[in-house]
């Protein structure tokens, strides 16, 4: 690979990382009054906000109303200021549009929609800060904004992304391993059932390889999975001394 | 409350074969797991299993279910039906408001042919109504007043004073005894709110 070198010798990676080693996760629940839940998560230097409303009536079209289950609306966007050079539009163009359709089948996978017929739940993110592995970080802030909204799910939507440089699968890419041009493969996974909510991959990969990119993306997860346990358990312990026990 | 236990959503909590999946759980694969992040609930109903549920501190969004009762608001009327806002279900308040209509054939359980609307309800009374359907493509929640519980609880005269009821299909107006006629609801005391 021409430019930079994505994995040192001594197995190091460019922000200092071990190849299966994730960027720090910090996250925080219930932090808007006036939406029914909400999150902020930041993943390394990825930073998103996450909102949900609902369930309540559909709004707009009464074609999308369905009669067995809730109706899953997800906007992305991303801030103006989030990336190196400001952003002209930030929600409505391709990548975006993209984006949100790929939330909304994670989340239908993962929500309870059958629970709330003829409804609709609205999911809102905003990239704050773009520094790679967006779509992960939605998904996971998502969760949690879900959570807290108190929409029964079914598990924890997990997502992280994995890379492959130098026969060695890399856990969570930065946007410097993810703009290298090397592969790219986000997993939203249900840790516990080990199902797979969604599955992409952008770039070309030998079959020989996936298998253990696959195994690497799924570790990933777990390890994420852990740290939102963490963040939720908290925040319920925060609560119940709150309302005063 | 802290010998309660806390549980996240994916957490199994046990099999069927020990409890009964209450709320804020689900079934899979004969196991029990929470679906709420919450505390969990065990509670003996009289029956030989405890149902297990999970409960949260905040009150989670209700939606109107058939042959739930409901407190709407009248926002229109027109001969053939009546639009509302509902805003209780039971006694719990919801978040936002959710549409319904009452038609004509629904007022009231006898004589229907002969109901009309605007001697039924005005826009502005307050109605307790059971939900009757979900509704179709063209319509919203149907709800249904054809009961002696249900109709208007609270109406204002053209006055705008609050009425009083004088019979199941009249009220009057304190300030000038004018009677207006509506579908009163004889309100029984397991709907007062307390």
């Amino acid at each position: 690979m021409a430019g930079i070198e994505l994995l040192s010798d001594q197995g190091y990676r460019l922000d200092g990382r071990k190849a299966t080693e994730l960027r720090k996760v910090q996250a925080r629940m219930g932090v808007f009054g006036q939406a029914d839940g909400s999150a902020y998560l930041e993943q390394g230097n990825t930073k998103v906000l996450a909102v949900v409303y609902g369930p309540h009536e559909v709004r707009g079209a009464r074609s999308k109303i369905l009669y067995d289950r809730a109706v899953i609306n997800c906007q992305y966007s991303m801030a103006t200021f989030s990336t190196a050079e400001r952003k002209r539009r930030p929600h409505g163009d391709r990548k975006s549009s993209e984006m949100s359709l790929h939330l909304k089948q994670t989340f239908e996978a993962a929500v309870l929609t059958q629970l709330y017929p003829r409804s609709q739940i609205d999911i809102y993110v905003k990239i704050l800060q773009a520094d790679g592995g967006n779509y992960s970080a939605c998904v996971n802030a998502a969760t949690l904004a879900v959570i807290d909204a108190g929409i029964p799910m079914r598990d924890y939507v997990c997502a992280c992304t994995a890379g492959f440089v130098d026969d060695t699968p890399l856990a969570d890419l930065c946007h410097a391993e993810e703009s290298g041009g090397g592969t790219s493969l986000a997993v939203a996974l249900l840790p516990r059932g080990g199902q797979i909510a969604l599955l992409q991959m952008d770039a070309r990969l030998h079959q020989d390889h996936l298998d253990t990119l696959m195994e690497a993306a799924m570790t990933a997860c777990k390890g994420v999975s852990k740290v939102l346990d963490e963040v939720v358990r908290q925040h319920l312990q925060e609560m119940s001394i709150l309302t005063g026990e | 409350m802290s010998p309660m236990k806390l549980c996240v959503p994916g957490e199994r909590l046990c099999s069927t074969e020990d409890c009964i999946p209450g709320t804020g759980t689900y079934l899979r694969h004969g196991y029990i797991f929470a679906s709420l992040a919450g505390y969990v609930l065990r509670k003996n109903e009289g029956e030989e299993l405890p149902v297990m549920s999970v409960v949260k501190e905040t009150e989670t969004q209700l939606l109107p279910d058939v042959g739930a009762i409901v407190t709407c608001k009248v926002t229109s009327i027109n001969p053939r039906f009546a639009k509302v806002h509902i805003l209780y279900v039971g006694s719990t308040p919801l978040k936002d408001r959710f549409r319904g209509t009452i038609r004509k054939e629904d007022v009231r359980a006898t004589e229907k042919d002969k109901v009309e609307t605007y001697k039924s309800f005005r826009p502005g009374d307050i109605v307790l109504a059971k939900v009757i359907s979900l509704g179709d493509v063209q319509s919203n929640y149907l709800l249904t007043t054809a009961e002696n519980e249900l109709g208007v609880v609270v109406a204002h005269s053209e006055a705008g004073a609050q009425m009083v009821p004088v019979s199941w299909c009249e009220m009057q107006c304190p300030r000038t005894h004018a009677k207006e006629f509506r579908k009163v609801a004889r309100v029984q005391p397991e709907y007062l709110q307390a």
